[in-house]
């Protein structure tokens, strides 16, 4: 018989980091059939372009990232379910935040960007430092804002969040329509519906940690309550302003699908409290100041940075000190403070 | 999974059903010479040399302390042979030819009750140190140590909890002689003068609670309580005893006396009520034979015994074709044995033969897991990070030293990454930078 020599523990919970994965693939499927049912075919063949050339990219990063004298044979020794899953969620991700009709060039670019130089170039998997789709559509939206397609539906001639400081989109539709997805935006982002489906999915499976949403939700909410009481709307209530800012645009989507990704966020449990506290608070401030409509991506690849220092060694802890629930308490108040004055509270 | 695991799947409920066996009719024992903790020792007989129960029969010595080892039955001394400890050393053991008549020796005689009520702090320390009790749920920490302290005592908590899977010789104890737990624990809190006794037992078993507070009912002089804890690992580690039991926070690195409590497993109280009111050293104990790789037994066999014969006397290994994994106490924390050539001792609880499982590590994805299950509130992941860029300063910032090495960082890590073995070489590598 023969007696293998290990070192404890001996045994191992059931659980996989492809579970994990498939995991958000399964919380996609309401997203992606909103978007098939919507879109059709000008969703299918983007996803399907997307999908075939990430895990392509990412089959070729992975081959040629090894020692020069080694086999094709022993390069892909430890290719396995791990380096084709993630990719795929990548380009599904990625797809789903660009508008219907986006050129085929844009989609090629901004997959290619996020699978080598997100992702591939920091060393693979649970390397990487952004968001790699978040990366991509970021680097698509500043580099090839001409490609996008137009934003203005052409049955509405408007789309949500093109000018936030009066949501004129309201006009048009109702509360509910936002909520379902009836109105015109990215590809998964406009069905608040299907991506909270998603959501409670991933939080039950614990595939996702609900810190981040919450904390990330919570945060914007507020900001944008503080802004719509400076903001003073005519003819506008408090409450549907908000619950405007809340369903419209790829907040919701972000949150759920971008920021919950583990590779991206900290350690800790009040790390990623923070975390989600610098997303809300940039979505609202980007919103409220900035012009672009792609806020969401944009905040959530500022506060990847932000990262590292959140995990600092000086400082990290998974315990809820006083010092970070003081702190956390002050930045909401200032943020808040800062918000107010700028849409002209006083 | 993104979350606090604290629960493992025990496999207790079969081993529990289990029968007993008595085993005493082992033809040879074995007794090491040196242990993990003592590295040196002699003996104080010769070959041909007859002797009896509880006749020492050498000394093992450590650098502070110093332990008798005993005769458990009465025989022939044959000679010396090398067989495997705990670590899977090759040690000189005293072999002793089992007569098979259990012969008490002279020096075995019982106390009164009226001896053991005049017993003092300093009386017990003696009689613990002259029988060589050590700590029997693992440690094997010499127990007239922990006796031996100035501070003022004021419980004495008694671990019950035995929170690894697959074991159940606490359980066994507890179920099978109540009356010597209880009454090890009031010699000790007599002797120590503490007013309060809390034994600590896991809140899913009513059926220990009940054959507690029944054999409690007769020591009505003294305040013992049965304390229900969680359920989950790693409830038995000492500081969390004594956390969930008495409400008590000790922080780490701090001797528990400090703080008024004493600590001790159930098996240790009965060492100790053997030691006082029989003048007996640890003759038996529980030894569980478990996993899918054997035939499950619960033996009650006596120290000195060779597990092999054990595993013989159980009908062997099951799928001898299979590679299997051997561990000498619990799965989560236990030594690893590549041989079943292992001497029962004082601390050896169990053995469990699990068929071989390889786990193909995949790269952390920063799940945090094991950051969110971790009892001691340290970050396994970045003190891997931080090892795999050589930082002995960061380990120090991480507190790696603080690790008790329970497993669940290991256990809970999706990407199957063996966490709890860079926390090992985080340690050795701070030593060696000699921090």
């Amino acid at each position: 018989m023969q007696i293998i020599a290990k070192t404890s523990p001996y045994i191992r919970k059931a659980t996989s980091t492809k579970r994990m994965m498939v995991d958000v693939l399964i919380a996609l499927i309401p997203v992606i059939g909103f978007a098939i049912y919507k879109f059709q075919f000008d969703f299918i063949l983007r996803a399907l372009v997307a999908s075939v050339l990430a895990v392509g990219l990412e089959a070729l990063a992975f081959g040629l990232m090894k020692e020069r004298d080694e086999t094709w044979k022993d390069r892909f020794k430890k290719y396995t379910i791990n380096n084709i899953v993630p990719p795929i969620i990548t380009a599904l991700i990625f797809v789903l935040t660009l508008p219907s009709k986006v050129d085929y060039y844009a989609v090629i670019i901004g997959i290619t960007f996020a699978i080598i130089i997100g992702k591939m170039i920091f060393g693979g998997l649970g390397r990487n430092i952004f968001n790699p789709a978040g990366i991509g559509r970021v680097f698509v939206a500043v580099a090839m804002g001409g490609l996008m397609g137009s934003y203005v539906d052409n049955v509405s001639g408007a789309t949500a969040l093109t000018n936030t400081w009066s949501p004129s989109l309201l006009n048009d539709f109702s509360l509910v329509d936002l909520f379902i997805g009836n109105v015109p935006g990215s590809m998964g982002e406009i069905s608040a519906l299907a991506i909270l489906i998603g959501a409670v999915y991933l939080v039950v499976r614990r595939s996702a940690d609900f810190r981040v949403i919450v904390s990330g939700l919570l945060s914007f909410t507020l900001l944008m309550l503080v802004a719509g009481l400076g903001l003073k709307h005519e003819g506008m209530d408090l409450i549907n302003f908000v619950l405007y800012q809340v369903l419209a645009g790829g907040l919701l989507f972000g949150l759920v699908f971008m920021a919950t990704d583990p590779v991206t966020s900290p350690y800790t449990r009040p790390g990623r409290l923070i975390f989600g506290l610098i997303i809300g608070s940039l979505v609202a401030i980007i919103r409220l100041f900035g012009s672009f409509p792609e806020g969401m991506v944009f905040a959530l690849v500022t506060a990847n940075m932000f990262v590292a220092l959140i995990d600092y060694k000086k400082w990290t802890t998974n315990v809820y000190t006083k010092k970070f629930i003081i702190g956390y308490s002050v930045a909401i108040v200032v943020i808040a403070i800062i918000v107010f004055l700028g849409t002209g509270g006083f | 999974m993104i979350t606090k695991t604290r629960n493992i799947p025990d496999g207790k409920s079969e081993l529990k059903k289990l029968p007993i066996v008595h085993h005493k009719e082992a033809e040879y024992l074995y007794f090491p010479i040196t242990s993990a903790r003592c590295p040196e020792g002699e003996t104080c007989v010769i070959g041909g040399q007859f002797v009896k129960v509880g006749e020492q029969i050498g000394t093992r010595k450590a650098s502070f302390f110093e332990q008798p080892i005993h005769a458990t039955a009465s025989g022939e001394i044959v000679g010396v042979e090398k067989h495997r400890d705990h670590a899977g050393k090759l040690i000189d053991c005293i072999i002793l030819k089992n007569d098979q008549k259990y012969e008490l020796h002279e020096s075995v005689k019982d106390r009164s009750e009226k001896e053991i009520e005049k017993l003092t702090r300093e009386d017990l320390v003696t009689i613990t140190k002259d029988m060589g009790l050590v700590g029997l749920g693992g440690s094997g920490f010499p127990t007239y140590i922990k006796l031996n302290t100035k501070e003022k005592i004021e419980t004495i908590v008694v671990n019950g909890v035995e929170c690894e899977p697959y074991l159940v010789s606490d359980y066994e104890l507890m179920m099978n002689n109540p009356h010597e737990i209880i009454k090890g624990l009031v010699y000790v809190m007599k002797a120590m003068k503490a007013p309060k006794g809390v034994i600590a037992i896991k809140e899913k078993y009513h059926e220990i609670k009940e054959v507690l507070n029944f054999a409690l009912k007769e020591y009505d002089d003294f305040d013992i309580q049965v304390a229900e804890v969680g359920n989950y690992y790693p409830q038995g580690w000492e500081l969390e005893t004594v956390k969930s039991a008495i409400g008590v926070t000790i922080p780490q690195g701090e001797l528990t006396a400090k703080y008024g409590v004493l600590i001790f497993n159930v098996s240790t109280l009965v060492s100790v009520y053997q030691a006082v009111k029989h003048r007996l050293p640890v003759l038996e104990r529980f030894f569980t034979l478990s996993g899918e790789g054997i035939h499950n037994v619960n033996f009650r066999a006596r120290i000195g015994t060779k597990i092999s014969d054990l595993v013989k006397l159980a009908g062997g290994y099951i799928n001898e074709e299979i590679p299997k994994v051997m561990i000498l106490g619990g799965p989560m924390m236990g030594a690893n044995t590549t041989s079943d050539d292992v001497i029962i001792t004082h601390t050896i609880t169990s053995m469990i033969v699990l068929n071989d499982k390889e786990y193909f590590e995949e790269p952390c994805i920063h799940c945090a897991a094991c950051v969110y299950s971790c009892p001691v509130k340290i970050e396994p992941v970045q003190i891997m990070n931080a090892l795999k860029s050589g930082d002995p300063e960061a380990l120090q910032i991480l507190q790696v030293n603080k690790c008790i090495e329970c497993g669940l960082c290991s256990y809970v890590c999706p990407s199957k990454i063996h966490l709890t073995e860079y926390m090992r070489k985080s340690k050795k590598y701070l030593r060696e930078k000699g921090n």
